[in-house]
């Protein structure tokens, strides 16, 4: 039922990002709410989830754009591994770590779409890709996170702190009191 | 070790796709998507249009302003000329008649398109629209706005739908001219004709470019390129080519793959470097190429790259 869920608010949010958000331009560049999803995703909720909600939001974005099909599928793996990073903090909020995830899934999405890009053909200019596009991208989709973060994490249970291992500050002073 | 075999799974998938993708074999999965999700993507742009139109009214009200008083003395002018031009081809008609020159293309098909999505990767500048292979489209095809100027040309025809390049993609290279010496848009001369009945009629008129023929003598020919900016580069002009700001830019033909005269848009500012061996000139486009919901496709014209064997 949750990767229904997560299947159906991916594709919304797709559709919505080429359609109606297409108008927003900030920094010129649109946010894109897929890999938001994903990133949040990925982080908030467990490493299972991830492995299966991560493709398939890839898989939504693939089938809605105009990159060859598998780009964003392939641009959106390493924010598995992001998240799993970001488990590791040692604070406890998973807020910073959600907006680490989003900026740094953006920008290894980007490498990857710019490498695609130019493997099949596509006149890249490098400079202007990293100063127009990576560089905006990477601060707008961290800007916009929230909205989706905040979302995501509402409908999602609290972590039990226990399972967050002893790396945390407040594990360990739970665990004490 | 489970990330590992999960992250070399998903690379072999997306890397299958990429190839299978590249070679059209997923254009029929892309095709079924667009089915099921154009309907929505329709709901929302139409839903956002209107706030994006307040929105852009409120932040650009100083330069809307502006641009209204400059709209307002260009089509004082253009009727000025329309009146002439209106005069002068009806004594073009009665001397082609009287001589039994044929037309350059008489009579061009127009394919009334909407725009259903916009590509948002931030690398690329695409739309996509509402007419396939089905409807007669194939790649190459030109496409324009609702008032006739240049917007792109088909990228990938699936069977209901199709992705436009515009000139502003990096990808996109257009044979122009600069038509020095003219600062205003000419009005079309002959009538077009629209298929699909979406579009306004009162667009026939404007809709076809207008048949010029061979290029003029004071025409400055070079390439238009795209590059991620709003507007688009005049590439390999003649290092002493007179262009000024205001001069109108149009296809030249050359190549086949467009036809001449349509318009693209006008000059912006020139960059003539004494050590260059061509000068570049900034082109603004005339169609607003971020906010388009209808577009024209040329279908009557066979692009060079069709016709080839």
């Amino acid at each position: 039922m949750k990767y229904a869920v997560a299947a159906a608010v991916a594709w919304f949010l797709a559709v919505a990002n080429v359609s109606a958000l297409s108008y927003i331009s900030v920094l010129g560049v649109t946010p894109d709410f897929v890999l938001i999803l994903a990133c949040c995703w990925a982080v908030i909720r467990s490493e299972e989830e991830a492995l299966v909600v991560v493709p398939l939001c890839g898989l939504m974005r693939d089938l809605l754009g105009s990159d060859p099909a598998g780009t964003a599928l392939l641009g959106f793996a390493p924010i598995v591994l992001l998240a799993a990073l970001a488990r590791t903090q040692v604070i406890d909020s998973d807020f910073p770590g959600a907006i680490a995830v989003v900026a740094g899934g953006t920008l290894i999405f980007q490498i990857v779409q710019t490498s695609v890009l130019g493997a099949t053909g596509q006149n890249i200019d490098l400079w202007q890709v990293i100063f127009s596009v990576m560089i905006p991208a990477v601060i707008v989709n961290a800007l916009f996170a929230p909205i989706v973060y905040l979302p995501v994490r509402w409908l999602s249970p609290p972590r039990a702190l226990a399972m967050q291992g002893g790396r945390r500050l407040t594990a360990t002073l739970t665990s004490k009191s | 070790m489970r990330l590992i075999w999960w992250l070399a799974t998903v690379g072999a998938v997306s890397l299958v796709s990429i190839f299978l993708s590249e070679r059209g074999a997923l254009a029929p999965v892309h095709n079924v998507t667009l089915t099921i999700s154009a309907p929505v993507e329709n709901v929302l742009r139409d839903a956002a249009s209107p706030v994006n139109d307040i929105y852009t009214s409120i932040v650009d009200h100083g330069s809307l302003v502006r641009e209204n008083e400059d709209l307002r003395e260009q089509m004082e002018e253009l009727l000025t000329q329309l009146a002439d031009q209106q005069t002068n081809q009806q004594t073009i008609n009665s001397l082609r008649d009287a001589l039994g020159v044929k037309e350059n293309r008489p009579e061009d098909k127009l394919l009334a398109a909407h725009v259903i999505a916009q590509d948002v990767s931030g690398q690329k500048r695409m739309i996509a629209i509402d007419r396939g292979q089905n409807d007669g489209l194939d790649e190459g095809m030109v496409v324009m706005s609702g008032a006739g100027s240049l917007v792109g040309t088909v990228a990938a025809a699936y069977e209901e739908y199709a992705w436009v390049r515009l000139i502003t993609d990096p990808d996109s290279a257009v044979n122009a001219q600069v038509n020095t010496g003219v600062e205003q848009p000419r009005p079309a001369a002959t009538p077009g004709v629209i298929t699909g009945g979406e579009a306004s009629p009162t667009a026939a008129p404007t809709a076809t470019p207008a048949p010029t023929g061979e290029p003029q003598s004071t025409a400055v020919r070079g390439v238009l390129e795209g590059d991620l900016r709003p507007d688009v580069v005049l590439d390999l002009l003649p290092p002493d080519a007179k262009i000024e700001p205001g001069n109108l830019v149009v296809t030249s033909g050359l190549g086949g793959n467009y036809p001449a005269g349509i318009l693209i848009g006008t000059v912006k500012d020139v960059q003539q470097r004494p050590e260059s061996a061509f000068s570049k000139a900034t082109v603004r486009t005339a169609a607003q190429l971020s906010s388009l919901d209808t577009v024209l496709v040329l279908i009557s014209f066979k692009p060079a790259r069709l016709e080839a064997p």
